[in-house]
């Protein structure tokens, strides 16, 4: 593809986001790390990793690990049901697939409605927010995706940088 | 550093892989040679052509040292294709010399593919091959003065006239200019006749084999290339190679030019080339129009012949980079995963499809044979390992003042190319053990009632799905004193010595930094050898075990798998878990029946005694936290697995069967975890396309 056309396609990504529950928040991230969006499927266990590492599953024999965000939000483990969703990210050109309750949408987020998240001291160990939106009376979380997988692929950074 | 002309960077990978086959082929062949102490007259043409090629692709690419060491070694052969008889004058400074030349030449070609290669200095080896040629050549005075510099060159000269007068009807004559300033005219026209060799049954040039001399440039740059050629279809073809040639500037078909032929011919009969030429084939037939008759002409007609040759085998033969192979297995792995997820598709169950089974069937058939030949690509002989541990032998036999002769078997033995790579290194340590520690002195051998000559043997054979490759020596065997009492010093031992058997004491050589030499020499006695032979090794999931007695010698046997892509696995169930464990390291599984079997220790782990030896037990489930029913050791399985010497018993639900599987290695997300050292070495893709994990025996052995 061409330079120029590839840009076109990041430049009319920005600003969008694909929405989607963790129970009745709304979460969001940046569209142009989201690959694709699979049903749930069988998920072959990993053994000794983290709880909210789910396993991996094989997505067209390609081998990609699956994190539960629910679990990695802290959150107690809820059944899989029908409208259970994983959304494949692609970081680092890394894929990853995020287990989420419920895809809402895609939308467009203007700069002038998207606050900063609070800086409380206490809590940014754990915080993996970029932003917080408003969106006709909603409440819209903005997932920062490096700060979300820091902790699992530090080292990695680290050798890259 | 050496500035490469940025259009010759493309060349530059082929030339590398080029002279590289090539110095081996030398290698080959000068090793054979040494060993009968002759040189066959093939041989001689064998090494003139290769020296000829490299000299001549060297020179295009602007490497002065290495064209101009092989344009020396050349001199030398060229003088012994004409009288072979001469060869005894000279025989064993030849050998030391020839191999000092391709050990620089292979150095070069090596370095120049580094930003900041530099060339180095042949001159001394040129002068001593120049020495050798003139030794030579004094003898010869008289019977054939040819001076080998410049017969190459001009020997051939009369022929091109000769046959254009003979084939005029039907040959064309093309006159070239090349641009100005683009250098190295001679070789261009040199490549540019190469590839016109394909397409044209007589070719012919002026001035003739403009490769064997530089000072040719400026009469080409004066008086244009001709090319006088024959097309074998169609002369379009010739006209369109040579528009799309490189630094062409223009370009005539010239008329019929009877009398300018005469002019060229005269121009090229010349100069010290005429008299090279008439005093090899006394009569001065190159005048009568005998081509083949004229003895320097040879040398131009080999160089065409070497070139045709080698444009044969380029057909046949094509270089792919190992990057593009990956993928192909990759996708054919994908395609054989594809095909059982089609053809075992659970919504056709309890369907009546004859035809679509009979379509599948097909569609197996096919992807099976896909299957087989995309890994056969991959698989390469290991004679090609095996002939460069030849020359080690011969280094270092000669320098330690010992007789060692190698001896190999099972060289046309395939294995995965990655393998084949892997391996190499660990053969080479191993045979410079071999040499430097347990083959003894000539004097000290025949004072042990040995033959005088050692023997390394080195027998590669197949055995299922795996390599087995000995590496054994008649020489001293393996101390075993000496190595209890290094281990005592470093600290290497885990247990009471008494307890160690001989087989547990030998494989003490295998840590770092181990060495029973008191001195450092050339080849040996830093202690890294064995350690990187047991690293590299593993790396390719293959063991090594050692035998020895003393006095008698040792054998290294090495056991590799055929190759790292595909793997026969046996599938275990752990509770909702499908591992699959290779084949090749599981040795029995069986049932227990009575708990009372199972033994313990006063830490609380269990073993089990099998026929008089004691094994631990890993319980998979707990080893890997997976829930299962299964607990008790009545209602599982036992599977007794092996790596390298080390036992165990593996205690899993269920023996789910054997597939062929194809390895992948585990996410890069996954690298925090280490999941080599937890035990698992990759996972794989089952028929119904969920992932089972593949377990690594050697780390999960150690870990217990």
């Amino acid at each position: 593809m061409d330079e120029s056309i590839v840009s076109a396609v990041q430049d009319d990504l920005t600003g969008r986001y694909l929405t989607f529950y963790i129970e009745d928040v709304i979460y969001s991230l940046p569209l142009n790390h989201v690959i694709e969006i699979i049903g749930i499927q069988h998920i072959t266990h990993i053994p000794s990793v983290p709880y909210y590492i789910k396993g991996v599953v094989n997505l067209r024999g390609k081998v990609v690990p699956i994190t539960d965000v629910r679990l990695k939000f802290g959150l107690p483990e809820r059944p899989y049901d029908d409208k259970t969703c994983i959304v494949i990210v692609m970081i680092n050109d890394m894929h990853i697939g995020l287990i989420v309750d419920r895809v809402a949408e895609v939308v467009t987020l203007e700069k002038m409605n998207t606050a900063p998240p609070p800086t409380n001291e206490r809590r940014m160990g754990d915080s993996y927010l970029d932003s917080i939106s408003t969106l006709s009376e909603k409440i819209i979380l903005n997932i920062d995706c490096m700060k979300f997988f820091q902790t699992d692929l530090a080292e990695l950074f680290i050798q890259e940088s | 550093m050496t500035v490469i002309d940025p259009g010759m960077e493309a060349l530059l990978e082929t030339f590398v892989y080029e002279s590289n086959t090539m110095l081996e082929q030398l290698d080959e062949i000068l090793l054979d040679a040494e060993r009968v102490q002759n040189i066959s007259n093939d041989n001689i043409d064998s090494i003139f052509r290769i020296m000829h090629t490299i000299k001549g692709s060297a020179a295009m690419m602007g490497f002065g040292a290495i064209s101009g060491l092989g344009h020396a070694v050349e001199d030398v052969f060229f003088i012994l294709r004409e009288d072979p008889a001469k060869l005894s004058q000279v025989f064993s400074s030849l050998f030391d010399l020839v191999f000092q030349s391709s050990d620089f030449l292979k150095h070069e070609v090596e370095q120049v593919t580094d930003p900041a290669y530099t060339e180095g200095d042949p001159s001394e080896m040129v002068k001593r091959l120049h020495d050798l040629a003139a030794v030579m050549k004094g003898d010869a005075a008289g019977s054939t003065a040819v001076n080998s510099t410049s017969a190459g060159g001009s020997g051939a000269a009369p022929s091109p006239v000769d046959t254009a007068d003979r084939n005029f009807m039907d040959s064309r004559r093309i006159r070239l200019y090349f641009e100005d300033d683009c250098q190295m005219e001679n070789m261009r026209a040199f490549m540019l006749l190469t590839q016109l060799a394909n397409i044209c049954d007589n070719l012919e040039s002026v001035p003739a084999n403009p490769e064997t001399d530089a000072s040719l440039c400026e009469e080409i740059i004066r008086n244009g290339f001709q090319v006088i050629c024959k097309p074998t279809d169609s002369f379009d073809d010739v006209l369109a190679i040579i528009e799309s040639s490189l630094n062409i500037k223009s370009y005539e078909v010239l008329e019929d030019e009877p009398i300018a032929d005469e002019e060229y011919a005269g121009d090229a009969m010349q100069g010290p080339s005429a008299q090279a030429a008439a005093s090899s084939a006394p009569g001065a037939t190159a005048a009568a129009g005998a081509p083949d008759a004229a003895g320097a002409g040879a040398a131009g007609a080999a160089a065409r012949t070497g070139g045709t040759t080698q444009a044969a085998k380029q057909q046949s033969l094509i270089s792919v980079s190992q990057a593009k192979l990956d993928k192909l297995m990759d996708l054919v792995g994908e395609i054989v995963t594809a095909e059982s997820m089609v053809s075992s598709n659970p919504d056709l169950r309890d369907l009546k499809l004859d035809n679509f089974l009979k379509s599948t069937r097909e569609l197996r058939k096919l992807t099976d044979e896909l299957q087989d030949v995309v890994m056969s690509i991959r698989m390469v002989p290991l004679t090609g390992t095996f002939t460069k541990m030849n020359r080690i032998v011969r280094d270092m036999a000669k320098n330690l003042n010992k007789k060692v002769e190698l001896i190999t078997y099972g060289g046309d033995t395939e294995v995965d190319k990655t393998i084949n790579d892997t391996i190499a290194d660990p053969f080479m340590h191993m045979i410079r053990n071999a040499i430097d520690h347990a083959i003894e002195s000539p004097e000290e051998r025949l004072a042990l009632g040995k033959p005088e000559t050692g023997q390394i043997s080195i027998n590669a054979r197949n055995a299922g799905g795996e390599i087995l490759i000995d590496v054994a020596d008649d020489g001293c065997g393996l101390d075993t004193e000496k190595i209890m009492a290094k281990a005592r010093t470093n600290c290497l031992l885990v247990k009471p010595e008494s307890e160690y058997t001989d087989k547990e004491i030998f494989m003490l050589i295998m840590n770092a930094g181990f060495s029973t030499n008191v001195e450092v020499t050339e080849y040996s006695g830093r202690g890294v050898g064995m350690d990187v032979v047991k690293k590299n090794l593993e790396k390719v999931g293959g063991t090594l075990s050692i035998n020895s007695v003393k006095n008698e010698g040792t054998t290294f046997t090495i056991k590799i798998p055929l190759t790292l892509a595909i793997v026969d696995g046996m599938n275990i169930s752990v509770g909702d878990t499908i591992f699959t464990l290779p084949i090749t390291s599981i040795k029995q599984s069986f049932k227990i029946t009575d708990p009372k079997q199972i033994l313990y220790d006063t830490d609380g782990s269990e073993m089990i005694m099998i026929r008089g030896d004691c094994y631990p037990i890993i319980r998979l489930h707990s080893h890997f936290g997976i829930d299962t029913e299964k607990n008790s050791f009545t209602e599982g399985i036992m599977i007794q697995v092996e790596s390298g010497n080390a036992i165990a018993c593996l205690f899993a639900d269920e023996l789910l069967g054997e597939y062929q599987v194809v390895v992948k290695p585990f996410p890069t997300f996954f690298t925090k975890y280490n999941m080599k050292e937890k035990g698992l070495s990759g996972c794989c893709i089952l028929g119904d396309g969920s992932i089972c994990l593949i377990l690594d025996v050697s780390n999960l052995i150690s870990k217990t």
